[in-house]
This record gives structure tokens, C-alpha cells and sequence, in this order.
């Protein structure tokens, strides 16, 4: 069946239609019963699974997770909410501790099919704690999966492969554009492949690598760019980790030249470790350097700033030409 | 939005007090305009707008206590969504309409082209543009093609002693290669023989001749009318003679090819010959007009030059070449007296011809051009 729905809601969509299919799956999280969500991706689940399956727990993140490593190692596929991203970090010595070697750790005797879904990444108007992109934190510990999806479909698709990994899966949702676009989804069941990046458009003049709320910011570069003859290549990242390096390195081989683009701040970010990879892997290919469009090295401003803050359509098409005009 | 709830204020606070409106019922304001000024347990904090619209009513006066997520004011026209007790606002969609996703799982098919470019590192790009050296112009000698260092300063080194080269282009380039071509797989003789012409009567068509003699040799001869295939060793003769002509140009050699010349008679041929060159003098000859020939003349005796070992071009197994005719004195009837004379250089292919072969072509000219008229 399909439906009109934005990213939002097809997160919901997906949480009922494999809740449906598998009754191991269950969901915990701050809010995520009775509320159904600050954010409502929760809505209703409550009414149709039952308290049993959707929890709501207290403020406290690091039960959240170890409950739900406890939970997933035993048979159950736990769902866990965390409310911003910003309040990962107590839960961080479960997931990295535990969540994420356990697998290792009983050499194959115990998994850990979690998956732990957080709103991230600014342009809310949301105050401290409630607008960081700390993905690079979390693709850098090996043993989690991290995915970032950038449209409804996507995330319908990406968060039932989530749902169906056999191992720990941070879901990371990009609020800002939680519900700015609407999209038919059909709902299907079909999951859509983890570790695969996504070509949004296809080009020939550079490649525009990004994910999560930048994906709007450089589709929107990318349709400019058009108009005064640069044909990017858009892709979309949306496993952070384990990285789609082929799909990047062939489209970097074909255009020569690269901007990645995140909102995170630049320093040990995700397009760091890209420009590595293509710097170490098509190094002879490039006609330019590879330039970062990034968010800064500073603690995320309060929203009065946060536009400033946040790379926009204007910067990476600056870059671009940067790269475009480069000699 | 339609009502603008007190947002969390950051520190657990549940609630505040309205110290000061800043707006009033009824005013238009922008996004991040000060609304409101209220005071929690800890601070004085003020409150910007969530965005650009008309205030339609203010939620409580100065003095009262409003907790996290009542409505302190409402806009005109929005309706309510259920976007949660969210801090913050989140954007909406601006049409409602759907959009369909598309895109493509992983790299689309057929990108993984490489591109054509010169391989070679960023430091050795550096130093040729630094040497004002083009990449493409070299062939690298590193790894897989890669271009070195020492390339481009090999390169910068001839360029200072002896100027830049330029490359061929064009029909000069598609000479060269057809001509290491023909170094390449034929194993060319040449003989070398003088037609006395001196019998022919004035303003004889030169060319017309040559064309006609060579008609004649390849009916004596079919074996010079003939394609030669190295990689299977096999050759074609054909039925009818395509006679390629060189022409010389400004801009290089072309051979423009006359059909079946063993049938055409010589108003025929001779109007033929003359819209080839007219074609090729005004570059507008049709890439057809260029292929398919089965035999070559070159007559170079328009210019200069006796003999020659004139190069076949592949699958050929022959060329004319014809020099310039001269007075010379011969003995004819135990006389010695002045003759004209017209040089002939012919090339064949030994892979394909036998030298008996190639000496009964010639005679076979030779008889034809030394008729009076055809």
C-alpha cells in the first residue's frame, strides 16, 4: 500500500510493519509509549502492540542501552530511542563496551540484533545538547553499523534493514528534515541494502558526496550548478559505516574531482576519512583537491547562530567552483 | 505552526513567568524577533520568534506562570499539526504533494568508465605546468602508463634545445599511421623502368594515360588488383580496378579513389579526376570517396623527381609512381636521337606477388604507354 508521508512518518510506518512481522521486535525509549515520541515517531504503537512492546523507560540512557543489549542478546530485537542525539553520550560505555564486541567477545555465540534510533543534526531552533552530528564518534568504534537516511523512502527502507541486522545499528535520523518533504512510500516491507552509498543524480563534471539533512542543501547546489553548466554527481553516503568506498572511488574515477559535504564540525569528521580513501585509492584520478564543506570546529551554536553555523546550497556551490576552476 | 508553546528552556526548568510582552495582539512579526521575556528559577530569558507571521492572541499576561509546552501565543492561519512536545521546530513540507524517491543503490551502471586522461601524480602535474609541458603529449613511462618525473623533464629539455613539437593532426596523422603500417607488415620491391613516350602526340592527358596503362596491367595481371590480409595470410583479387590517386595538399596527403576505372572511357574519368581534386582542394570530400582502393598512382612527376620506392598502403599490393618526363637521347634504329621519356617506379608487395609477376605488370604498362594513342 502506498502512502504520502514524510521522513518522520515513514520511520513510523517501518516500526509498525516489521513490529507486525516479527514479534520479537520491541521498542524502549523516553517517551516512546503513551507520547508516542517528542517527535511522534512512535505514534500509535503503543495502541497497537501493547505496553509489553513499547516501553517507556526513565531518563536514563545508559539503561536504555544496556537493557536493550541484555534484551537483544537474548532473542528479542529491541529498538531503542534515544530522544536527541546529544543524549547518547551516557549510553556510549554500554554500546561500545558491550553492544559492539559481543559478537567478538563470545566468538560468535551471542549477537546483538539492537538498533538504536536517534533524531540528529541542527537547523531546529532547539536549544544545548538537541542539534549536534556526532556520527564520526560512532563510525569510528568497529562492531557498530551506522546509518544516516536522507528521504522517507530511505528511511523506510534503511531502518527495516536496520531492524533485520544481525548486529548493533545506530539509526541516526536527521530531525531538520524530519517532515519538510513529502514522499510515496510504499509499504512494502522491502528493506533497502546497509553499505551501500545511493547515486541521487547522476553527473559527469564532480561528485558531491553527503548524507542526512545535507542531502537537501547540496541537491539543491547540485540543480543551480546545472543551470550554469556543472553536472554533479550526487551521492548520498547513508551507511556511515562500514563505508560504500567502491561506489565513491567509481564516481570520483569518472568526474575527477570531489566536495563532500557534512554538518558535523570538520575535525575527525566522516569526509576526513573519504578524502583519505579516495586521496590513498584514486589519488592519479583527481583533477582537483578534494574539499570538506563542513560545519566548524566549535560547539554547536545556539539557535540564534545555528544558520551560520550550518553549511548551506551558497557554500558548497562555492566549492565547487573552487574545485571546478582549479587548475 | 499555529500555537508557539513555551519551549524547554534548556536546564529541566518545567516552568516561567511572563515578565514582558514585546509584541502585541495583532503585529506582524519576523523569525528570531523578541516575543516574550520570562523569568525561570535561574535566569531572565528571552524568548525569539519560531518564525514570520501575525501574532493573533498572546497567551497569558506579565506575572503569569506558563509551563514547558503550554501555548504562549498563537499565529493566524497555520493548522495545528501534532508535531509532539518537540523542542524546537521542525520544518515542514511546503507542498503536500508527494514526490517520488529515485535513486540508484550504489554507483549507476556503465560509470565505471575510466577517464582517458594522462596518469600522473599531483607533484608531476605541478612541475609540468610549472615546465609549460602539455601531459597529453607524453607517453608515460612508469607503471601502468604513469607519467615521471623524469618524462616531463626529459620532455622540458627538448622543448628549451629545440622548440615545441606539435603533434599531427588530421590527415598528417592518419598518414603517419598508415605509413608505419605499411613498414610494419609489407615487404616491399620497387623496380624501376623508363616509358618512351616520345610517339605520343601533343597535349596527350598525362594522367588519363597512367590511369589507362594501369587498367590494362591489372586485366594482363589481376593479382596487382588485390587486397592482402597479414593476419590470415589470404588476399582477394577483384573484379573491378579502384584506382586511389595521390593528391598533394597544403594540408597534407590525400588519396582520393576513381571507380572502376577498367570500364569508364576518358571524358568519363578525366571529369571524374577532376571533381575528386576539386573535392579534396575544398576539404568537402566525402569520407567514401576515401576508401576502398585497390591500386594507387602517385604521380609525383608534376613536381620533381625521377625514381622512387614508393610505399604501399595496406591491404594494396602495389603502387605507380610516375616522375617527371624528360628529353633524353636514345638509340632507336641504330640512331642516336632525342626522346621524352617518362620515369616509372613500381612497388609491390613480395608477400603477395612474385617478382615474374610484378616484371609482367610493368611490361604491360610499359606496352600500354608507349602506344601512340589508347
Amino acid at each position: 500500500m502506498k502512502h504520502n508521508v514524510c521522513l518522520l512518518e515513514a520511520v513510523n510506518l517501518a516500526l509498525a510493519s516489521e513490529m507486525r512481522k516479527d514479534e520479537e521486535v520491541v521498542i524502549l525509549g523516553e517517551d516512546v509509549g503513551v507520547n508516542g515520541g517528542v517527535f511522534r515517531a512512535t505514534a500509535n504503537l503503543r495502541d497497537e502492540f501493547g505496553l509489553k512492546r513499547v516501553m517507556d523507560t526513565p531518563l536514563a540512557e545508559t539503561m536504555i542501552a544496556g537493557v536493550s543489549i541484555g534484551m537483544a542478546s537474548q532473542g528479542l530485537k529491541p529498538i531503542a530511542e534515544i530522544q536527541f542525539m546529544g543524549f547518547i553520550f551516557p549510553a556510549l560505555e554500554q554500546i561500545i563496551c558491550h553492544a559492539a564486541r559481543l559478537r567478538n567477545r563470545t566468538r560468535g555465540r551471542l549477537s546483538c540484533p539492537l538498533v538504536i534510533r536517534a533524531p540528529f543534526g541542527g537547523g531546529i531552533h532547539a536549544p544545548e545538547h538537541h542539534s549536534e552530528s556526532t556520527e564520526a564518534l560512532l563510525a569510528h568504534i568497529p562492531g557498530l553499523k551506522v546509518v544516516v537516511p536522507s528521504s522517507p523512502a530511505r528511511a523506510y527502507g534503511l531502518l527495516l534493514a536496520a531492524i533485520r541486522d544481525p548486529d548493533p545499528v545506530i539509526f541516526l535520523e536527521p530531525k531538520r528534515i524530519y517532515r519538510s518533504q513529502q514522499q510515496e512510500v510504499e509499504d512494502n516491507a522491502n528493506a533497502l541494502p546497509i553499505g551501500s552509498c545511493f547515486t541521487l543524480r547522476e553527473g559527469s563534471d564532480i561528485t558531491l558526496v553527503s548524507w542526512g539533512a545535507m542531502i537537501t542543501e547540496t541537491l539543491s547546489a547540485a540543480e543551480s550548478l546545472s543551470n550554469e553548466g556543472v553536472n554533479c554527481e550526487v551521492i548520498d553516503v547513508a551507511t556511515i559505516s562500514p563505508l560504500d568506498v567502491e561506489t565513491i572511488l567509481i564516481s570520483v574515477r569518472k568526474t575527477g574531482r570531489l566536495v563532500i559535504i557534512h554538518e558535523a564540525p570538520r575535525t575527525g569528521g566522516v569526509g576526513a576519512d573519504i578524502s583519505a580513501i579516495v586521496a590513498e585509492q584514486a589519488l592519479l584520478d583527481l583533477q582537483a583537491p578534494v574539499v570538506r564543506v563542513t560545519g566548524y570546529d566549535t560547539v554547536m551554536p545556539y539557535f540564534r547562530l545555528e544558520k551560520h553555523y550550518l553549511p548551506n546550497s551558497q557554500d558548497i556551490i562555492d566549492a565547487v567552483k573552487q574545485t571546478v576552476e582549479f587548475v | 505552526m499555529k500555537y508557539f508553546k513555551l519551549p524547554d528552556l534548556g536546564e529541566g526548568l518545567p516552568e516561567a513567568e511572563i515578565i514582558e510582552w514585546h509584541i502585541a495582539e495583532g503585529q506582524c512579526v519576523e523569525t528570531d524577533q523578541i516575543l516574550v521575556s520570562v523569568e525561570t528559577a535561574k535566569a531572565i530569558i528571552e524568548i525569539p520568534s519560531p518564525q514570520t507571521g501575525k501574532v493573533t492572541h498572546l497567551f497569558g499576561q506579565p506575572g503569569d506562570t506558563i509551563h514547558t509546552g503550554e501555548p504562549l501565543l498563537e499565529f493566524e492561519g497555520d493548522e495545528e499539526n501534532d508535531s509532539g512536545t518537540v523542542v524546537g521546530e521542525i520544518p515542514q513540507a511546503q507542498e503536500q504533494t508527494a514526490t517520488t524517491d529515485e535513486f540508484i543503490i550504489g554507483a549507476p551502471s556503465g560509470s565505471s568508465h575510466i577517464r582517458g586522461e594522462s596518469k600522473a601524480t599531483p607533484a608531476v602535474r605541478a612541475l609540468a605546468k610549472r615546465l609549460n609541458i602539455d601531459l597529453n603529449q607524453i607517453k608515460g613511462s612508469g607503471q601502468n602508463g604513469l607519467i615521471t618525473p623524469t618524462d616531463v623533464e626529459k620532455t622540458a629539455k627538448l622543448d628549451r634545445a629545440h622548440g615545441k613539437a606539435s603533434p599531427l593532426k588530421g590527415v598528417r596523422k592518419h598518414m603517419a599511421l598508415a605509413m608505419i603500417k605499411s613498414h610494419q607488415e609489407i615487404v616491399p620491391v620497387t623496380i624501376n623502368e623508363d616509358a618512351n613516350i616520345d610517339i605520343w602526340p601533343k597535349n596527350t592527358d598525362i594522367t588519363f594515360r597512367l590511369i589507362h596503362a594501369i587498367a590494362q596491367a591489372c586485366k594482363k595481371v589481376p593479382e596487382f588488383n588485390a587486397w592482402f590480409d597479414s593476419s590470415s595470410l589470404s588476399r582477394r583479387i577483384h573484379s573491378t580496378i579502384t584506382l586511389g590517386v595521390a593528391v598533394d595538399t597544403p594540408q597534407g596527403l590525400f588519396v582520393p579513389v576513381l571507380r572502376d576505372i577498367g570500364n569508364r572511357d576518358q571524358a568519363d574519368l578525366r571529369n571524374g579526376l577532376n571533381l575528386l581534386r576539386e573535392d579534396v582542394k575544398n576539404r568537402t570530400i566525402p569520407a567514401k570517396e576515401l576508401q576502398g582502393a585497390t591500386i594507387t598512382l602517385s604521380n609525383f612527376g608534376t613536381i620533381a623527381g625521377r625514381y622512387a620506392n614508393p610505399i604501399i598502403v595496406p591491404p594494396q599490393v602495389a603502387i605507380l609512381g610516375a616522375g617527371v618526363i624528360r628529353q633524353e637521347p636514345k638509340v632507336v634504329n641504330n640512331e642516336i636521337i632525342i626522346q621524352r621519356i617518362m620515369p616509372l617506379s613500381l612497388s609491390f608487395d613480395h608477400r603477395a606477388l612474385t617478382g615474374g609477376e610484378a616484371a609482367r605488370f610493368l611490361m604491360a604498362i610499359l606496352n600500354d604507354l608507349q602506344q601512340e594513342t589508347t
